[in-house]
């Protein structure tokens, strides 16, 4: 061998590849099982810094105590308590999470704040109202886009744009075409009686705006999943039932529907975890203080006026099992109608 | 005159009232005896009015956007369909903009550095996708082509992830980003990753892996078996084959994870907005820049719309371009999900 007894720099570059194909030669010898281990490294080692490790520490800290002053902003252990205070309305929050009281009379629920303040149902009603109007508006975009026409191409590209915009664009867009001054959509709205004065100011006008905005972006995503599900239609089942003299109406609703379910379904349960984790579009739009979500709390809970580490973790917390609860929901319901989605 | 005539051509003819129901019934009865015999016409009737519904409702909102960077300050109370003090008369008399003020779209940048921004946007956006792609192949290469025990409760695991708000991240990220770390002061000024690009991309590249992940596992597993075992065969590493042979042949796929990636890094507002102090030099993204235009002190709305179309360009050219990936990578990610 030349190289063994020389000494020059060549040698450790020698050297060093020698490691490198040293590593190579283990990696080869490795088993199928080992060396799947062995890539999936970089990815969960990414998802532990930045998903499972805040996750499990955000836990801790919604059972630990606010500390509104000194150096250090948790305090010592005190169970569920910060839930428990979220749920009676005793935090120092600029907004309630739920504030009702039970009476004897019907609805048997009273407000305490109006609806429109209160997180949970803000939060609520955006995802349940969102959801609704995406899904009947993107049915319809599937519905056009599942023609075959000229210029479908552009079509499909204008319905997908509003998607694809930055969600500050989004917030921009919807404050301007309401702001009094330059924007339209204030008078019409007031016209037929919806709006009242200021709208960017008013709890339910603003709620509104966030709504038809988010419907705006979103329809689009709606519309392309319904889209993949009307297309694995077999079109001889038209054929069929066109011959067996079924109306268009029992033709959707018997062969378009089963079929596109899944999709739906699949879509929904994107949509609706989306949702309740509305921030952006209010906070560019009517500002947190006006429309309350329950992600705009744990925000005011960290930068607000007061530092309430503790009681904003035990929102976060809250949101997540909201969540949690409404996947469960739609698993439970749609999972054995439908199967194989998962 | 109108008595001698057809029944259908009466309709055009008031002067008898009497008869008028009797008319009207006529034309509604040729009307739906015509879509009876062709039920066909109807449906283009249906399909053109719905077609044209969307298309307003979702080009409109940019087309006023427009509208209104071009408007000159002092006219922003009445904008309409054309920027008001438009007036194609005065290009006879050599004034190009016609009334309108296209040197707004200039006063974008003077104002604040929004180039600043979208640099910024466009650096964290490019360094993520790429980092996502290169760990997301890894990953969809072993969920798409390995057998390993425990495959399943993994895969789950990634999915988890996506259904966390980010809220329920951000508290302790916020904390680690903020913390001076010894080891990483020869890079960085004060040790911090807070103001710093890392501060997004890291946050980004977990949290828009999942989708990529499933998108490439989708693809990978399509590759035939017999190409990665001649490769193999030639002399490649395992990783070669992956890098060299599966990743090429999977360019459709690769491209579909990147260019989503790109959008949602370009578009998210969460982290964006929080993990800066807001300034360009610190790599805050467009979220910053564009809401810097509404903590003016003067209210500059023709500002912000031109902003808004600025920062819109880069992923509306994207999509025009990019479509059909588009379309496909968010069907075959999602329903994998």
């Amino acid at each position: 061998m030349a190289t063994d007894h020389t000494n020059s720099p060549a040698e450790t570059g020698a050297d060093s590849g020698g490691v490198f194909s040293g590593f190579l030669t283990w990696m080869e010898n490795l088993s199928e099982a080992a060396y799947a281990y062995l890539l999936l490294i970089p990815g969960f080692l990414l998802l532990a810094l930045v998903a499972f490790y805040p996750l499990l520490s955000t836990l801790r800290m919604s059972l630990l105590a606010d500390e509104t002053r000194g150096a250090e902003p948790l305090g010592g252990f005190v169970g569920l308590e910060n839930y428990i205070d979220v749920f009676t309305g005793d935090t120092r929050l600029s907004r309630q999470v739920i504030d009702v009281a039970l009476t004897s009379d019907f609805p048997f629920l009273e407000l305490g704040t109006p609806f429109f303040r209160q997180a949970l149902f803000v939060t609520l009603a955006f995802a349940i109202l969102s959801v609704l109007f995406e899904t009947i508006i993107g049915f319809g975009q599937a519905m056009v886009l599942n023609q075959e026409f000229e210029g479908r191409r552009w079509v499909r590209v204008a319905i997908i744009l509003p998607w694809a915009i930055p969600i500050v664009i989004q917030g921009m867009l919807f404050f301007l075409m309401f702001q009094p001054t330059v924007g339209f959509g204030s008078e019409i709205m007031q016209s037929i009686g919806l709006f009242g004065d200021n709208p960017l100011a008013s709890s339910r006008d603003s709620f509104i705006i966030v709504l038809v905005a988010d419907i705006w972006k979103t329809s689009a995503f709606m519309a392309l999943l319904i889209l993949a599900g009307l297309q694995s239609v077999d079109r001889s089942l038209y054929d069929v039932a066109k011959v067996s003299g079924a109306t268009p109406w029992q033709r959707f609703k018997l062969i378009t529907l089963p079929i596109v379910m899944p999709a739906l379904i699949v879509a929904m349960l994107f949509r609706t975890m989306d949702a309740m984790r509305v921030y952006g579009i209010i906070e560019s739009t009517a500002s947190c203080s006006t429309v309350p979500s329950m992600t705009c709390l744990v925000i005011d809970g960290l930068f607000g006026g007061t530092r309430i580490y503790g009681t904003a973790a035990a929102v976060a917390f809250l949101t997540a099992a909201l969540i949690g609860v409404f996947i469960a929901v739609y698993l439970a319901k749609f999972r054995d109608s439908e199967g194989g989605f998962m | 005159m109108s008595l001698e005539q057809t029944d259908g051509q009466k309709v055009y003819t008031n002067d008898d009232d009497s008869e008028e129901p009797e008319i009207d019934r006529g034309l509604f009865e040729a009307w739906a005896a015509k879509t009876i015999k062709n039920p066909k016409r109807t449906y283009k009737a249906l399909f053109y009015t719905a077609t044209i519904f969307f298309l307003v409702t979702t080009l409109f909102p940019f087309y006023w956007l427009f509208m209104v960077a071009l408007t000159p300050r002092r006219n922003l109370q009445d904008v309409g369909l054309v920027p008001s003090g438009f007036d194609p008369s005065l290009l006879a008399q050599g004034d190009l903009t016609m009334g309108t003020n296209p040197g707004v779209f200039l006063e974008v940048f003077t104002i604040i550095p929004f180039h600043r921004y979208m640099f910024n946007s466009f650096v964290i956006a490019t360094v993520t996708t790429i980092v996502v792609i290169i760990v997301a192949s890894l990953a969809g290469y072993v969920f798409g082509r390995l057998r390993f025990p425990g495959k399943g409760p993994l895969m789950l695991l990634v999915l988890i992830v996506s259904f966390f708000p980010p809220a329920a991240f951000f508290i302790p990220l916020n904390d680690l980003f903020n913390t001076n770390i010894d080891i990483l002061r020869p890079i960085l000024a004060d040790g911090s990753l807070y103001n710093t690009p890392y501060a997004m991309v890291v946050p980004f590249s977990a949290i828009f892996m999942p989708l990529s992940i499933f998108i490439l596992t989708t693809f990978y597993s399509q590759i035939p078996d017999g190409l990665e075992d001649a490769a193999r065969i030639e002399g490649t590493t395992r990783l070669g084959a992956l890098f060299r042979v599966i990743m090429p042949l999977s360019a459709p796929g690769v491209a579909t994870a990147g260019v989503l990636t790109f959008i949602a890094v370009y578009n998210e507002f969460f982290f964006s907005f929080l993990m800066t102090d807001g300034s360009a030099d610190n790599w805050a993204p467009i979220v910053d820049g564009i809401l810097q235009y509404q903590g003016q002190y003067e209210v500059l709305f023709n500002v912000m719309a031109a902003a808004s179309i600025v920062g819109v360009l880069p992923v509306a050219i994207l999509v025009v371009v990019a479509q059909e990936k588009i379309v496909s990578g968010l069907t075959a990610g999602a329903l994998k999900e």
